[in-house]
């Protein structure tokens, strides 16, 4: 019985409560960090949008869609993994940690075109908020992907199943909170000007 | 107490209500001279009053510490300690070397403490909180290396719980981050930025790991509710600490010669510091409101509660008053600052000491659970008077610190620091005398030691 | 609403935020360590101003003064003091050699540390130095 209830009302939050402590105070940082920025570009607005304009816009939007369908496959993998289908489930969690690595190739790919220009934190003050936005955000996506990965591990091992899959739930809304970020980074710090 | 060896706390217990009472008197010391420039000058002159009254703050903290950590480890461990007799040996020798060091500082001038002791060899000395003799601070490794392994050692033979595993991280980042005082380079932002990897990643650091444990482990014992749901609280407290006060020595980083994303760095993230300090109030009150039991020691729960109170409004509210840059600007460096030092200081740390002395010391003195009701209330009058006093000091030099920034950091004429201060005596003779009720406070505090013994224990009310 | 709060959970945060945490700041600290030439005035680092810093700390001169407004209130800020005198060490020089050597009646004073002339040139190198670190326009005032 207490099982079927469970599955009529599935419990909310889904994954652990702490994650979601976690995933507010680190929302908490990115959103001072995204209205400094935004403040600060009010105030030289000219400097930011020159700057802007010499990011690679090609390479951010193929970031995009990679967080995007890497959110994708996680979504399948809880699908799966409700469903009982342990083995179903790691083949999209690592799918997932696919889209995470392509992110992260393309990301120092712009991060080396940069340096080699000798552009660093201290350059100008729209350098200085698109590198520490960035770069905090992309060590996110790097923690995102421990996560997963160690989700995904004990998946292999079976450790989850349809009554007790908490540990999927969390190491995915942690995930989509990093998607998130960077859907409001992208057009902010890349497309609007 | 459960164990026998927890009977070690107690020497380091005495030892740091004694130096709490050095660090007072100097304090007082220094007061004055703020007031009388010529007070004891020179045989005391102010730099080394407030060395005594600075380093005999850090040292009965630890020494608080350390006892902590021997009263609860063993009982948290289910085991004896390690080795009790090494606990006696490493207490004698930080006492003396802590009891050497301030005859250092007042029997001859610091130039020529630094001479003996062959600071030229390994220069370490002189700068802020670390003036000690560069051999005090080898002494104070080989202590904290001694007593990490008596800990280690009990921690690893016994149970491992999350208060332990959490105290331990703590202890151990205390003693890595303190090899960063032997780090003294002639290039002086150097040397400040590594500084603060000391000061700012003890207080902000490690040492709240060490708060959050020591209070975890007297909110179980005094409220009796479920280790579960205290240790998980514990952890999400103080990863809260780590996320917010690591990036957040940025906001020391301002103005010392760095580069200027440290503004914003720091800024952001210290904005985030007062958060820990927050839950870890609320935590304590629910706690002890959903208590599955009434402890008979009604002293200590209050200084348990109090001190999450005070540390957050002086780590926590008085710390964020000036820590974004822009406030920063005018107030760094000024009364404000020690405004805020004092209330965080004495809120989180002092009286967080305080909170284990009143949970476990009645324990260590052959009571069954708590001190006899005359006892307690003598403890919980000098609590108020401590309290009322320390908050009192915290406006009155916040005040006296806004009147400075005003006179000598805005406008068109700013005066210059020594008319400035003349200006502010009205506020530091109100200190001074706040700083007389502090002491009458601590004097009821020490009496309530030898008060009420012979009368039987404060029982729950029915 | 049925919600799961466990200790490991926390407990993984805890590790993962505090190592996540150490890990940026020593990122951070690797930049700025790579960035301080340009800001810190190390091209004036004499033998003679490491020998003015090392007197500096050798009488505690942090426990009355701030340096770039760290240290003690008690005395004033040290770190512009060379350009509040005229952009010259002369004064600070004639003001450690004159000091009284029982202070002022009712007044704060600083000792008399009896260096010699050698030493008050040291020590005055040593706050020219300093006032010369770019500290982003700090302090406000020349009263510092």
């Amino acid at each position: 019985m207490a099982t079927l209830a469970q599955q009529d009302h599935p419990k909310y939050p889904p994954g652990d409560l702490a994650i979601w402590i976690f995933i507010l105070a680190e929302l908490a940082v990115f959103a001072i960090f995204f209205a400094s920025y935004a403040f600060t570009r009010m105030n030289h607005v000219e400097l930011f949008n020159q700057f802007q304009q010499q990011l690679d816009r090609d390479a951010a939007l193929i970031n995009t869609l990679a967080l995007i369908t890497g959110s994708y496959f996680v979504v399948r993998a809880v699908a799966a993994i409700r469903e009982g289908a342990s083995q179903i489930c790691l083949r999209w969690l690592l799918a997932a940690l696919g889209m995470g690595c392509l992110f992260l190739v393309v990301k120092s790919a712009e991060y080396s075109h940069h340096f080699s220009a000798g552009i660093n934190l201290s350059t100008n003050s729209f350098y200085m908020f698109y590198l520490s936005l960035t770069f905090f955000h992309f060590m996110h996506v790097i923690m995102g992907m421990v996560i997963l990965a160690a989700v995904a591990l004990k998946a292999r091992r079976g450790g989850y199943s349809i009554e007790d899959h908490t540990g999927v739930e969390t190491g995915a809304a942690y995930w989509h909170m990093v998607d998130l970020v960077w859907l409001i980074l992208f057009p902010l710090v890349y497309v609007m000007h | 107490m459960q164990y026998q060896s927890q009977m070690v706390a107690k020497p380091y217990f005495i030892a740091a209500i004694g130096l709490f009472i050095l660090q007072i008197l100097f304090g007082l010391i220094m007061g004055l001279q703020y007031v009388m420039g010529d007070f004891l000058f020179p045989e005391i002159p102010f730099n080394v009053a407030r060395m005594v009254h600075t380093n005999a703050l850090i040292i009965w903290l630890l020494m608080g510490f350390m006892g902590a950590a021997y009263y609860l480890v063993p009982e948290e461990s289910e085991t004896e300690l390690f080795s009790p007799r090494l606990a006696l040996i490493t207490f004698w020798v930080f006492l003396g070397a802590a009891g050497l060091t301030v005859l250092g500082y007042l029997l001859v001038p610091y130039s020529t403490l630094a001479e003996i002791t062959g600071n030229s060899i390994l220069p370490t000395m002189g700068r802020e909180f670390l003036e000690q003799p560069t051999i005090t601070k080898i002494g104070i490794v080989i202590v904290a290396l001694a007593f990490l392994f008596n800990i280690g050692m009990t921690v690893l033979k016994g149970r491992k719980t999350a208060i332990t595993l959490v105290l331990l991280i703590g202890l151990l980042g205390l003693a890595v981050l303190f090899l960063f005082s032997f780090y003294n380079p002639d290039n002086l932002v150097l040397d400040k930025y590594f500084w603060w990897w000391v000061v700012h990643l003890w207080v902000e650091g490690g040492w709240e790991l060490i708060l959050g444990s020591i209070l975890a482990f007297v909110l179980i014992k005094v409220t009796g509710v479920d280790r579960e749901v205290i240790e998980k609280w514990l952890y999400i407290i103080i990863a809260m600490a780590l996320i917010s006060g690591i990036i957040g020595t940025g906001h020391h980083y301002f103005w010392i010669g760095v580069p200027e994303y440290w503004q914003w760095w720091g800024s952001i993230f210290s904005a985030l510091e007062p958060l820990p300090f927050l839950m870890m109030t609320l935590f304590a009150f629910n706690m002890v409101k959903n208590r599955r039991r009434n402890h008979p020691n009604k002293a200590a729960v209050m200084w348990a509660l109090g001190t999450t109170v005070l540390a957050f409004f002086g780590a926590g509210v008085w710390g964020f008053m000036h820590t974004l840059a822009p406030v920063n600007y005018y107030t760094h460096g000024s009364q404000l600052t020690a405004a805020h030092g004092h209330l965080a200081f004495f809120g989180a740390y002092a009286m967080i000491v305080l909170t284990i002395i009143s949970y476990a010391m009645p324990l260590l003195r052959g009571r069954k659970a708590a001190n006899s009701a005359l006892s307690q209330k003598l403890e919980i009058w000098s609590f108020l008077l401590m309290s009322s006093s320390m908050v009192l000091i915290t406006l009155l030099l916040t005040t006296a610190g806004v009147k400075q920034i005003m006179l000598q950091r805005m406008g068109e004429h700013p005066l210059p620091f020594m008319q400035v201060q003349e200006q502010l005596a009205i506020y530091f003779w109100l200190r001074e005398g706040s700083g007389m009720l502090f002491l009458i406070g601590l004097i009821i505090y020490v009496a309530s030691f030898f008060v009420g013994n012979s009368e039987p224990e404060a029982e729950v009310a029915a | 609403m049925n919600e799961v709060f466990t200790k490991s959970m926390a407990r993984n945060i805890f590790y993962g935020g505090g190592v996540f945490f150490i890990l940026l700041f020593l990122a951070l600290t690797f930049d700025t360590v790579q960035q301080l030439p340009k800001l810190d005035n190390r091209a004036a680092l004499t033998e003679q101003v490491a020998h003015g810093k090392a007197l500096w700390e050798e009488n505690n001169c942090i426990g009355c003064h701030t340096l770039l407004g760290e240290g003690a209130y008690f005395a004033p800020e040290l770190g512009n003091v060379y350009q509040r005198y005229g952009n010259s060490t002369a004064f600070i020089k004639a003001f450690l050699m004159t000091r009284p050597k029982e202070g002022v009646p009712g007044r704060r004073s600083m000792p008399q540390f009896n260096f010699t002339a050698e030493e008050r040139e040291a020590i005055a190198e040593f706050l020219k130095y300093s006032s010369q670190i770019n500290t982003a326009g700090w302090p406000p005032t020349i009263q510092g």
